[in-house]
């Protein structure tokens, strides 16, 4: 190995080292007001808690997990605009994202938001399906205060990674008062939006979390948080969805259309257990053997753009209609919509409202 | 090979139809009846459909004519006999508000006129709801300015289209229907003035066009839509946030005519600080600068610097056509009033209404920053 290449070896290292100076500096200038919001956050994992062996490691990160308290040792501005109060809920990615573990998500939220010192809540989580716990938590948690849901799609160890600014975001919008009422935020690449809005939409660029039908709320930019937009579906505060009391929610699972698709997928889903099944297109005698054993459908698409219109020929099958929910939001909601009823009718109000 | 210059029976039988067409102004619309229309609902919303001319009331003879078109216009009662599915929505009444052929004046003026008409008819207890069309090169600016100045909680719904009345596949109709239905949906009011065209429903602050000729030419690039007019229903996803209408401080029965001269400039690699002298010289009040990049003024900085030591406002907007310009430590030392993400013809009109009550920097900061 050439010196050249050892000293790049050792950059991470004095990169690292130059952050910290200039990060401990730009905090010992500001210094941290009395009386501070108290943020609490909740980490779950994800690539902003992953670590590769080099800084060149933008894929196959599985050096290691970065700690809560590596996580906010790492960002001195914090101290600066917020007390964080961290929780450690899992350090997973997101695909092994568990049903038991977004109920004691939601239920570890709702606690600390109950105290009424505190300002809001952060949550870290991976990229793959941070949409769905962000959606789930818009469903479920019971406060007005700002909820953050917040991920990075470069590693902790590497060059140019997006995490500390992302959480620094995170952390401004939910120490900031009038910030609530909004539902459930994701924020990445300066850019708020609304969990149940904004889908990921690009395998690694920065910018991946889009709101592709109706854009973002705000952004969190140098000079001000600023906000346009504020969703008029209920949400959060507004939620009738209680999962203090619950331990496990309903299966439900996803079948894809494509040419041919016939009912093998719905058939073996039904007979898993499955109470209720998104479709993107489906054998239609196979969703009727469904529907005879109570399993309730929901009529969603795989364009992941523009509504799935409601019509009387759809209703009069008793098939519900996903609004403009892609496939796994759409699953989400009619998981916490069979906690209640599995009437068709009042389940497509609650698809109409949430 | 030329259509005009050989004429087939075809092209004869698609000329007669095309005239035939342009005479009952429905030519794309099939004329078999939709259900519903021999018994149409009673108590219907009461619509005003405003006709301020463009696109949606130009003809040509023929129908592939999308870009040569204009007169003769439609007068908005032609639309109605046009769209009897408009029955089924709403008691749509029409109002002619266009400045008379030949006698085109000053935009500014013709608008202030058209938002006291629109405050009047705020005032109306029988008005439902308001549509007003409009040619689309303009529109965004015509429906912020009324987004501004007009103090009402109904809906007023801007609308026109990308192809003459009698193009082939005219986007007209189907917009005119779909903004009489925002019009008289209750989930839009108190959403500030709305824009309505190819399905989709925008705020007046935020939509800009984006394309010469393509039906989806109005984007909000920014913030996306606030809704969507769907064949099933209208829905809304969400609502405007910054101040309008009602929360407006400013208000068309307390504007002074003419208002403070403002006007704009644009900002490239050399751009000469002469082009700001200029406007200095005529006497302007305020001047918008698109900016390069996050709104920097380049090579017009020493002549903007001029321009504020002889009490000239100046607004920096960005040339990027999204983000926006931020109220840095640098700027805010400036005096430069950072003109959030507004393009620069909206900050134009924000300019011209603040000026009317301040000349204050941090006024005019919170003003930029409210609305």
């Amino acid at each position: 190995m050439s010196t050249e290449t050892r000293l790049w070896h050792r950059a991470p290292t004095l990169l690292a080292l130059v952050f910290a100076t200039y990060a401990l500096e730009a905090c010992a200038a500001d210094s941290p007001a009395p009386e501070l919001p108290r943020v609490a956050l909740f980490t779950t994992g994800g690539t902003i808690q992953s670590k590769g062996d080099h800084r060149q490691k933008l894929m196959e990160y599985n050096a290691g997990r970065v700690t809560p308290d590596e996580l906010v040792g790492d960002l001195p501005e914090l101290a600066s605009i917020a007390n964080v109060e961290v929780t450690e809920i899992a350090n997973i990615g997101s695909g092994g994202m568990t049903t038991e573990l977004l109920l004691k998500l939601a239920k570890s939220v709702n606690a600390a938001l109950a105290d009424p010192k505190v300002s809001g809540a952060v949550v870290t989580h991976g990229t793959g399906t941070l949409e769905e716990t962000a959606y789930f938590l818009n469903l479920t948690v019971r406060s007005a205060k700002p909820v953050v849901v917040v991920g990075a799609m470069r590693p902790f160890t590497a060059m140019s990674r997006d995490g500390p600014f992302n959480l620094y975001n995170a952390v401004r919008v939910a120490a900031q008062p009038d910030a609530g009422g909004y539902g459930v935020m994701i924020l990445l690449n300066d850019t708020i939006n609304a969990a149940r809005d904004t889908t990921k939409n690009n395998t690694y660029r920065v910018d991946t979390f889009v709101a592709r039908d109706v854009g973002p709320l705000g952004f969190a930019d140098s000079d001000r948080i600023a906000f346009y937009r504020k969703p008029v579906y209920r949400h959060t505060s507004t939620s009738e969805f209680d999962v203090s009391s619950l331990e496990s929610l309903p299966r439900v699972d996803i079948t894809y259309g494509y040419q041919e698709a016939d009912g093998s997928a719905i058939d073996a889903f039904v007979a898993a257990g499955a109470k209720g099944i998104v479709l993107t297109g489906g054998d239609r005698e196979a969703v009727e053997r469904g529907q005879a054993r109570g399993v309730v459908f929901v009529n969603s698409d795989r364009k992941g753009s523009g509504r799935v219109m409601q019509s009387e020929r759809v209703a009069e099958r008793n098939l519900v209609t996903s609004d403009n929910l892609p496939p796994h939001k759409a699953r989400i909601l009619l998981r916490l919509a069979l906690t209640q009823t599995s009437d068709p009718k009042e389940i497509q109000r609650m698809f109409n409202e949430y | 090979m030329s259509f005009r210059r050989s004429p087939s029976p075809l092209v004869a039988l698609g000329a007669l139809f095309a005239t035939f067409a342009a005479a009952i102004s429905a030519q794309e619309i099939p004329s078999y009846p939709p259900p519903g229309l021999d018994s149409p609902p009673a108590n219907l919303p009461h619509v005003r459909l405003i006709s301020l001319g463009g696109t949606i009331s130009g003809t040509a003879k023929e129908r592939l004519n999308v870009t040569n078109y204009g007169a003769p216009r439609l007068d908005p009662d032609d639309w109605v006999a046009a769209l009897p599915e408009l029955a089924l929505f709403a008691d749509v009444t029409t109002e002619d508000l266009r400045q008379p052929e030949g006698e085109s004046g000053p935009a500014v003026p013709h608008w202030m006129k058209v938002a006291r008409r629109l405050q009047e008819l705020a005032a109306d207890e029988s008005v439902d709801g308001i549509d007003v069309t409009h040619g689309t090169n303009v529109m965004a600016e015509v429906a912020y300015f009324m987004h501004l100045t007009v103090a009402t909680t109904k809906p007023v719904v801007f609308v026109g289209a990308q192809r003459p009345w009698t193009g082939l596949s005219g986007d007209g109709p189907l917009n005119l229907v779909n903004a009489v239905r925002v019009a008289a949906s209750p989930d839009a009011a108190r959403k500030g003035v709305l824009q309505a065209m190819n399905q989709n429903v925008h705020s007046a602050r935020d939509v800009t066009k984006t394309s010469a000729y393509r039906v989806q030419t109005f984007q909000s690039v920014d913030l996306g839509v606030l809704g969507v007019a769907d064949p099933d229903v209208v829905k809304f996803f969400t609502e405007p946030t910054r101040r309008h209408t009602t929360k407006s401080e400013f208000n068309i029965a307390a504007l002074p005519e003419p208002l403070p001269a403002v006007e704009a400039l644009y900002a490239y690699s050399d751009a000469p600080g002469y082009l700001v002298d200029a406007l200095v010289e005529h006497g302007v009040r305020g001047i918008v600068i698109d900016g390069v990049g996050a709104g920097s003024l380049g090579s017009l900085a020493d002549a903007v610097e001029a321009a504020q030591k002889k009490g000239v406002v100046v607004v920096a907007t960005a040339r990027t056509h999204g983000g926006r310009v931020q109220d840095t430590p640098r700027r805010h030392e400036s005096g430069v009033i950072p003109g959030d993400n507004l393009p620069v013809e909206k900050a134009k009109i924000l300019l011209q209404l603040a000026l009317t009550k301040t000349t204050e920097p941090d006024q005019l900061r919170r003003i930029f920053n409210e609305y």
